[in-house]
């Protein structure tokens, strides 16, 4: 595959993978357990299916109904950890989990043909909006992708499978825009 | 080129073609069509040089230059023509390109013509040396027959068969095109761009639902590209470009032309196969040479038109037969004439259009040939207002000619169509147009599950009931006029949306006003009769790719195969690569009439995926090369590569195998490898072990129902071996589980069971026990590991961690610390896979790079050397410890392992398996044990698979065979510790046997004899792990 | 290509992001030690295998991770229900 080329005007921009803070919080999205997150983390606790929260650079995914990913910025892993801990009550399971993930962000109008290259899951903005997240199936590996505000997509991957992602996500868009 | 500058051939035989000149005016009309004639194209056909226009198909520039044969047939080497217009073509079927780009297996009416195309006929010089041997010996059910001969007979004819039997020729070379794929998701799936499919997508786009239309061909229109008809004031063409241009303007509408949809699978789930660079005879890396389309559509509206039946008659595959609707096609369309004087048999009015139109278009009609005595529509009038000659009640009954139609006999029918009122008389002509009704392209229809059924009035099998959410629309719907396929298209479209959740269910689309001739009722035959029975005239061609003949299928019948199904099988008929487009309803008529009963209970053959071939690039697409499988790298995988490690698959996983240095072989670096981790220090990336951290209050009550083991007591700070079982009692995975507090856990599984390991975990937690206080979660990703092994492995590890107090009275064996090395925070599990005084050092994978690279540099003065998953075989064999799935095979005990020791009877719970290990099997005596094997030749290492038996006793001088099986090697190796070689082994009552010689012999013929040993040959007091 | 409805996600996901668990509501029994050869051997390894309704247990496993039940006829693959772990089909 050539690496340069004419430019496109609507390319997709690729970024990453790039290190965050990440934890895993397990529990019973109890009244309880929101108030607790939300003053521990700044962000509000999803408890919609397959949705996300973001408040700056701090996020909250849902990942299933007793479990989510928080990400911040890398560093902040430590502190939120103890912040989260001491906030929590009765059952629950906060794991650090930095080192399993990568981020990739996919930005411009055709990154969602790159994202329907890789996944079975519909993208489009009726049934992807800003705020939602899915966990699916990408490329050959699997990846956590979430819809943000400006339109613009987050893909969360396994960290071992960073390098593999990342040379299939350059060669899904390198492809000059063409029919639908 | 001049209308009037050839005089035109009245011979009897004129289409002795090769003296034609490339691009014959006689051929190609002087106007019309829809094809560019500013854009002449060379091309090269067999090696000939020739010329069309843009806007041609492969098919329609053959024609035009005077190609009558494309083809010679599969198995009596007969001459073979285009027929068709479209993805029903038997015969032409060409290759595309040569070398690496070669396409086989493509048809040349689907092909559109570009500058510099190559191509190539199928199948046919190798056919011509054994058409002779072939022809007389190859009846109905010939596979059948010769399958049941003696073996040698068949592998000889295989021989033949597959050099004769080849549609194209395998690419030479790896495919240098790049192909992708791309997922769909839509409210209404449209598939078929003619009017139908048009009307429907328009309907369903304008009430917003999400729409996609797929199309095979290179513009929308379907079968009105091919006619001349008028929709309002305008001809039918602009109403099609006015409607696409809506559709395409829509956000919520795709569409994909140039794509054929080939499979229509469960839960409404349709694949297409777009191809996007074929008609442009270049490819670019960044683009895609063709994308499979992967499309769930909330509804599916099949507007996939109907296929034109041939009509059966002796020498029916004379190059010059061809469909009615074809040849209106190839003049309207494509401005090409395939012929001069044209004789039209038909049953029914519609194909009287070809008529006029070849009368139109100033060429001779010779007459038709109507099967109906009293033939009285509006076409039918307009033909005599012509004066035209029309032979009410008549069949073509035979082709006449060697290369090319050169005549007809033609002979009125008797009042049932069976058989012949009077002697057949002789026209002389060069095309026979034939038309004996139509049948709906029901296809994926069928694909869908639903049973065809047949349609007595329309004569032709529609599609069944649905039993997805479908709708069919147009002539597949057995609609056959446009004004009929307009208004069932836009009321399907709009039926489908509705159904989505889109609009009311009424069309927001008023099908314009479309003139239609009144027609008649249509009388198809079928077959037409003969003079002689169909077994002794002239072959009449029901399946034209694979020669399959209307005798072929009444001794079929005679020889008993009465269900459709089993007679396709027997005959062949519809087994190609057109799956039997045109000759399936023929083939099933005459098997019906053999049998004496109706075609409705002699049903139709299933349709299955694919419509048209697909390429296996698309069905790869990027997953080829380097992206073939998603590779799992672990951090410090940049090192490894960086220091030459030869790499072994691991599920996904790459590994370090060995580190080869200079010209080692792999045999060198691991006995290297492994005389450094015995003898000073050596280090194993271990990172791809399976981690989950597991929380709650009940994580060690957990536990103890998961594992065989007993895990209650087990100290913080600790670690215990534990295996975990199947419900059968067998072993399922194994690892060190290490308690990190009161409450939490960390977990090891084998790398490949990973992710089966944590579901396991899951299920019983969602299932069984919802009520224990537990999660898990992997961390397997998270950890770069680091397995530090040998008598130095404390000393090197001092040198980068000093808030770990790492003496063996404060760090035990099986213990795990927290603390820092080379600065990073870590986790250190004194565990050992090895033998050894061993260190495995768990930092953040971010930090993995650096702690390996200051654990190397500490080991420097040591000599540490990095050792790869073969010496760390090595390692645990000469220690007798398992590798699940090696050792194991999914049929083993603990006890069978000598695990006994690992399962812990009488725990408050039990564990998962505990009951199955009571069942009398799982103790019997007799069961295979873990043994060590001993090579009597301490050099002859062992193959892993090998199989035990008996050692042969003196008396018996030559063994006898076939020898009782008692066991087989799991794993074998050469210990450099040792300085022998060792194996480990399953063997029936193993450990009764110790000391026993027993023998392998091996694939080559040679047998090695060993001693059955103690599975561990190092250390076996285990000193040198707690060192 | 089946498209389940896991009842956690709420929403339809393609097959391949979900891995069969085998016959679903197949309870382990309380007292394994209580219960004889075949007995045991009949919840080890008997199940219905019909021609029809089936009750089957699926994993999400590229999804929510979530086990459900899946009430899918096996010769027509129409899935009629899909349901949480712990509850019943609603006309089974």
């Amino acid at each position: 595959m050539p690496k340069a080329g004419a430019p496109v005007p609507d390319a997709t921009t690729l970024r990453g993978p790039r290190r965050q803070a990440c934890l895993s919080l397990r529990a019973q999205p109890t009244a309880s357990l929101r108030g607790a997150v939300a003053t521990a983390l700044g962000v509000e606790l999803p408890v919609a299916p397959c949705t996300h929260r973001r408040a700056g650079e701090r996020a909250l995914h849902w990942l299933g109904p007793d479990e989510w990913l928080a990400t911040a910025p890398a560093g902040t892993e430590d502190a939120l950890q103890a912040a989260l801990r001491a906030a929590l009550t009765g059952h629950f399971a906060v794991t650090d989990v930095s080192g399993a993930w990568r981020s990739f962000n996919l930005a411009g109008p055709r990154a969602i043909e790159v994202l329907r290259k890789s996944s079975p899951c519909d993208f489009h903005p009726r049934a992807f909006a800003p705020g939602r997240c899915v966990q699916t199936v990408f490329a050959k590996a699997t990846a956590l992708i979430a819809c943000n505000a400006d339109g613009d997509f987050d893909v969360i991957t396994r960290t071992s499978y960073a390098d593999y992602l990342r040379h299939w996500l350059e060669v899904a868009t390198l492809e000059h825009p063409a029919s639908p | 080129m001049s209308a009037g500058g050839a005089s035109l051939p009245t011979s009897s035989h004129p289409a002795h073609t090769p003296a034609r000149p490339a691009h014959s005016p006689a051929r190609r009309l002087p106007a019309g069509g829809r094809i560019d004639r500013s854009q002449p194209l060379r091309f090269t056909f067999d090696g000939r040089s020739m010329s069309g226009f843009g806007g041609d198909t492969l098919a329609s520039a053959l024609l035009a230059n005077g190609v009558d044969t494309v083809a010679q047939s599969f198995k009596h080497g007969r001459r073979r023509g285009i027929v068709g217009s479209g993805a029903e073509e038997p015969n032409a079927i060409v290759d595309l390109a040569d070398g690496a780009h070669r396409i086989p297996n493509q048809r040349a009416t689907q092909v559109e013509l570009h500058a510099g195309l190559v191509a190539t006929s199928g199948a046919r010089r190798p056919l011509k040396r054994f058409a002779g041997a072939f022809a007389g010996v190859m009846p109905a059910g010939f596979y059948y027959k010769f399958f049941m001969g003696p073996p040698w007979l068949w592998r000889r004819w295989e021989a033949l068969l597959r050099r004769a039997a080849g549609l194209g020729a395998v690419p030479a070379g790896a495919d240098p095109d790049t192909y992708d794929k791309l997922n769909h998701h839509c409210d209404v799936l449209v598939v078929g761009g003619g009017p139908a499919g048009i009307a429907a997508a328009l309907a369903a786009a304008r009430v917003d639902a999400r729409v996609v239309l797929v199309d095979e061909q290179n513009e929308f229109g379907g079968s009105l590209l091919g006619a001349p008809q008028a929709i309002g004031d305008t001809p039918a063409t602009q109403w099609i470009d006015a409607a696409i241009e809506e559709l395409s303007a829509r956000p919520n509408v795709a569409l994909l032309p140039r794509a054929t949809a080939f499979g229509y699978y469960d839960h409404n789930f349709v694949t297409a196969l777009e191809r996007r660079t074929d008609h442009l005879g270049a490819t670019s890396p960044s683009a895609p040479r063709q994308r499979l389309h992967r499309i769930r559509a909330k509804q599916v509206a099949l507007a996939t038109g109907a296929v034109e039946r041939p009509a059966t008659f002796a020498n029916n595959d004379l190059p010059g037969v061809m469909l009615a609707s074809a040849v209106a096609t190839y003049l309207n369309r494509y401005a090409v004439a395939p012929g001069t004087r044209l004789l039209l048999f038909t049953s029914n009015d519609n194909a009287y259009r070809t008529a006029l139109d070849w009368r139109r278009a100033g060429r001779c009609v010779v007459a038709v040939s109507d099967t109906r005595p009293g033939p009285e529509g509006a076409l039918v009038a307009q033909a005599v207002a012509a004066g035209i000659e029309i032979h009410r009640a008549h069949a073509v009954i035979e082709a006449i000619g060697r290369k090319r139609v050169a005549g007809a006999l033609i002979a009125p029918l008797s009042e049932d169509g069976r058989r012949l009122a009077a002697k057949p008389r002789r026209l002389d002509c060069d095309l026979i147009a034939c038309s004996d009704g139509w049948s709906p392209a029901i296809h994926l229809s069928s694909q869908a599950g639903a049973r065809p059924r047949w349609n007595e009035e329309g004569m032709m099998f529609l599609p069944g009931a649905p039993r997805q959410p479908t709708l069919c629309a147009g002539a597949v719907n057995g609609a056959m006029s446009l004004a009929a396929c307009l208004a069932d298209g836009a009321a399907a479209g709009a039926r489908a949306a509705h159904a989505a959740g889109f609009g009311d269910a009424r069309p927001r689309f008023a099908p314009p006003p479309v003139e239609e001739a009144e027609e008649g009722a249509a009388r198809p035959l079928f077959i037409a009769p003969h003079v002689q029975p169909s077994s002794r005239a002239p072959k009449q061609f029901v399946d034209f790719q694979l020669d399959v003949t209307a005798a072929d299928i009444e001794l079929a019948a005679r020889e008993g195969y009465r269900s459709v199904e089993h007679a396709k099988r027997y005959t062949a008929l519809g087994f190609g690569t057109d799956q039997g487009k045109l000759g399936n309803v023929n083939g099933v008529a005459i098997l019906a009439r053999a049998l004496g009963q109706g075609i409705a209970e002699t049903g139709v053959t299933v349709f299955r995926p694919a419509y048209t071939p697909v390429t296996f690039g698309a069905i790869a697409g990027r997953d080829t090369g380097e992206l073939f499988d998603a590779e799992r790298h672990t951090p410090m995988h940049a090192w490894h590569a960086a220091h030459g490690a030869a790499w072994e698959n691991v599920g996904r996983w790459k590994r370090p195998w060995h580190y080869p240095q200079a010209d080692e072989t792999m045999h060198d670096a691991v006995v290297r490898e492994c005389r450094s981790a015995r003898q000073s220090v050596a280090m194993l990336d271990a990172s791809t072990l399976g981690k989950i951290d597991v929380q709650g209050a009940d994580a060690a009550a957990f536990l103890d129902r998961i594992y065989a083991g007993s895990f209650q007591r087990l100290g913080v700070g600790r670690c215990r071996y534990g295996l975990m079982l199947r419900e059968d009692g067998t072993i399922f995975d194994d690892g060190v589980a290490a308690r990190l507090a009161d409450t939490r856990f960390l977990l090891h599984t084998t790398t490949g069971n990973a992710e089966a390991a944590l579901a396991w975990l899951e299920l019983w937690r969602q299932t069984e026990w919802p009520d224990l206080d537990v999660y898990f979660t992997s961390v397997t990703d998270h950890w770069a590991t680091a397995a530090l092994a040998g008598p130095k492995a404390r000393d090197v590890l001092r040198r980068v961690c000093d808030d770990i107090d790492l003496s063996r009275e404060a760090f035990p064996f099986m213990s795990v610390r927290s603390g820092h090395v080379a600065g990073r925070p870590a986790r250190v599990f004194r565990i050992s896979f090895s033998g050894e005084l061993c260190f495995e050092v768990n930092v953040a994978a971010h930090d993995g790079m650096d702690v390996w690279n200051a654990l190397m540099a500490a080991g420097e003065p040591f000599g540490i050397t990095p050792y790869g998953t073969e010496t760390m075989h090595v390692l645990r064999a000469e220690k007798g410890f398992i590798i699940v799935g090696q050792d194991t095979d999914g049929s083993m005990t603990p006890e069978d392992m000598g695990l006994g020791w690992a399962v812990r009877h009488g725990k408050p719970f039990g564990f998962i398996g505990d009951r199955s290990l009571a069942l009398a099997d799982h103790r019997r005596a007799d069961r295979l044990h873990f043994v060590g094997l001993a090579t009597t030749d301490a050099a002859a290492v062992l193959p892993e698979g090998a199989q035990i038996v008996a050692a042969s006793t003196r008396r018996a001088a030559k063994p006898t065979t076939p020898r009782a099986m008692q066991g087989h090697v799991t794993s074998s190796y050469f210990s450099p510790a040792l300085e022998r070689s060792i194996a480990l082994a399953m063997l029936k009552r193993g450990r009764e046997r110790l000391g026993e010689i027993v023998c392998c012999p091996l694939a080559d013929g040679r047998e090695v004899s060993a001693q059955v040993v103690n599975p561990i040959f190092f250390d076996a007091e285990g000193r040198r792990t707690r060192a | 290509m089946l498209e389940i409805h896991c009842p956690y996600c709420g929403e339809s996901r393609s097959e391949e992001e979900f891995s069969y668990a085998g016959e679903a509501h197949i309870r382990r029994p309380s007292d394994p030690a209580g219960l004889d050869d075949r007995a045991w051997g009949d919840y080890l390894h008997f199940r219905s295998n019909p021609r029809g309704a089936h009750r089957e247990l699926w994993f999400h496993a590229a999804g929510c991770r979530r086990y459900l039940n899946v009430l899918r006829d096996t010769a027509s693959y129409q899935i009629s229900q899909t349901y949480r772990v712990g509850e019943s089909p609603e006309d089974v």
